[in-house]
């Protein structure tokens, strides 16, 4: 019985990562390996043709470039505005403290898909879609990050910013150099987390993007033109050039991230 | 007396953006969605007239909303079981050391790289009934499109490959702060896996249960892209569900207060869900 644990935890685990294989293997398949019978699960003979077309006859790269410079421009907003919130909850004393923080981080019981027909409306009347700020406008506000920058800003003694403060020391400053590197681990975990958070955003991004050339991937890869023609190929390609670095980030991550849940998720 | 003044509006200086994206993306949509469901809207998103409960009721009696409801409810019935039972039993696997365990780790979070899109275009490719490598890998002839049962079984797997990475870790990181000791206890006196899940682990890992059990709930109540990319609530409206049915009513039928009423409906199907999880948070025993 106690042999058997890590046979099934194999089979297991194969399986669940098996659609990960397969697109991969998948994406160097010559055009008549995906109808072979019997059902190939390896290139016959291994090819990049796939990768060529993906990239020449769709607009993969716009889109990439659309989600990066987006993920990228909404991390930074999300991150700064979660810090000097974050920062002002932590250290700062004025009224209304309390019930303000509450009414921020009360956002959180409101699910994003049940307003976007209203914040698609506020985002037409400002004249913002097919533009990035439209398309990371409702991602700007994080209440976790700040709920959670809070907890761990509470852990820098006050005295020590009041030490700094009287020393002519100032709030930029006590911010910059001496606040954000000890927090540099958390502020690190939340950035990743946002980044992901923004670039795998789908529902939003098409909502809001009716111009091509504002396409984000995640929106973009469901419409490539490929996959509709059953021409499997390519849209593999896509999907392995988009998942492959974040892949290797994960593998290579795969302690500090089972640490960073751990710490983050069951608080101990 | 200028230190001072400054000093005063600083704070509210720095948490305005907060607020502000608060107010303008959260609380104001809000108050509006609950507003307009209670009036006919035109095309142009003026309001006609104030009708009180009409909309609820026109809803709760249109065909088309009893089946997204019912979808809904069933996908969450179908998936949170399902994707519990597998987290966990993943996690309870690989609960050990060595290099083949750490593999299978990393094996089980993987899907968790893939970004939602993606693995929805994945799925649709391998579950194509003529070319999908599924159904000839196994021989089956099951039309995963076409017919409402397999449909939904799809949307299930769909589900549980999203969740799968987190929940995994999250089981797992729960099942790793089981002390040690306690575990060999167990061991010394003979309890079998079964026995020392149900009165050691499982007890010590409950809170992480809950709230993944309630996460789960809350959301699959709200399940929309998937739907979206995957079967586009066909066949027969079969996997339509409620956030897929108020984006067709919103956007694409332009039936702005019948939206914003399904809208109110999923509103107070999370707030149930929620209240719930702090009810039972409240009642949760910590055993260290």
């Amino acid at each position: 019985m106690k042999r058997l644990i890590p046979i099934a935890a194999t089979l297991f685990s194969l399986i669940v990562v098996f659609p990960i294989f397969y697109t991969i293997s998948a994406s160097f398949f010559p055009y008549a390996d995906f109808t072979a019978i019997p059902a190939r699960l390896l290139p016959s003979a291994p090819t990049l043709d796939n990768y060529a077309r993906a990239f020449s006859e769709s607009n993969l790269l716009l889109f990439l470039t659309n989600s990066l410079y987006s993920a990228l421009v909404g991390t930074i907003l999300r991150m700064a505005i979660s810090i000097i919130g974050a920062y002002a909850f932590t250290f700062m004393e004025f009224r209304g403290k309390n019930i303000l923080f509450i009414l921020i981080v009360a956002t959180m019981l409101l699910p994003p898909d049940a307003l976007i027909l209203e914040n698609y409306s506020t985002i037409r009347a400002l004249r913002l879609t097919d533009t990035y700020l439209g398309i990371i406008s409702i991602t700007l506000l994080a209440p976790t990050h700040l709920l959670m920058l809070r907890q761990y800003f509470k852990t820098v003694s006050r005295e020590y910013r009041e030490a700094a403060i009287i020393e002519g020391c100032s709030d930029t400053r006590f911010l910059a150099t001496l606040l954000l590197p000890i927090s540099k681990a958390v502020v690190i975990t939340l950035a990743i987390h946002s980044f992901s958070t923004i670039f795998n955003d789908y529902l939003w991004p098409l909502l809001v993007t009716n111009r091509e050339s504002m396409r984000t991937v995640q929106v973009g890869l469901t419409m490539l033109g490929f996959s509709e023609n059953l021409d499997y190929g390519p849209q593999f390609a896509a999907i392995t050039v988009l998942m492959t670095p974040i892949l290797i980030t994960f593998i290579a991550l795969h302690n500090p991230i089972q640490d960073s849940v751990s710490t983050h998720f069951t608080g101990r | 007396m200028k230190q001072h003044y400054h000093s005063r509006i600083k704070p509210y200086l720095l948490i305005s953006p907060a607020l502000l994206l608060a107010v303008l993306f959260s609380y104001r949509p809000f108050i509006l969605t609950l507003i307009n469901s209670l009036h006919t809207i035109s095309l142009s998103g003026k309001h006609l007239s104030f009708i009180g409960l009409e909309n609820y009721r026109r809803l709760f009696t249109n065909p088309s909303f009893q089946a997204s409801l019912s979808n809904t409810l069933r996908f969450t019935l179908f998936f949170v079981p399902t994707n519990i039972i597998i987290c966990l039993s993943a996690a309870l696997l690989t609960n050990r050391s060595g290099k083949l365990a750490t593999l299978n780790q990393i094996f089980f979070f993987l899907p968790m790289a893939v970004g939602l899109s993606s693995s929805m275009m994945i799925l649709k490719m391998m579950f194509n009934p003529s070319i999908g490598i599924i159904n000839r890998l196994f021989g089956l002839n099951v039309q995963w499109f076409n017919n409402r049962h397999a449909a939904m079984a799809l949307l299930v797997i769909a589900g549980v490959g999203l969740d799968i990475g987190l929940d995994f870790l999250l089981f797992s990181a729960a099942l790793r702060n089981v002390p040690t000791d306690l575990l060999e206890v167990a061991q010394i006196e003979g309890a079998n896996g079964r026995q020392t899940f149900r009165y050691l682990q499982g007890p010590l890992i409950s809170s992480t249960l809950l709230f993944v059990v309630v996460t789960n709930i809350k959301d699959a109540m709200l399940i929309s892209s998937p739907v979206m990319i995957l079967t586009e609530g066909g066949p027969f409206r079969s996997t339509q569900t409620l956030v897929y049915q108020m984006y067709l009513d919103g956007f694409r039928s332009g039936n702005y207060a019948m939206g914003s009423t399904i809208a109110t409906v999923v509103f107070l199907l999370t707030f149930s869900v929620l209240l719930l999880l702090m009810r039972l948070e409240r009642r949760r025993v910590y055993y260290q």
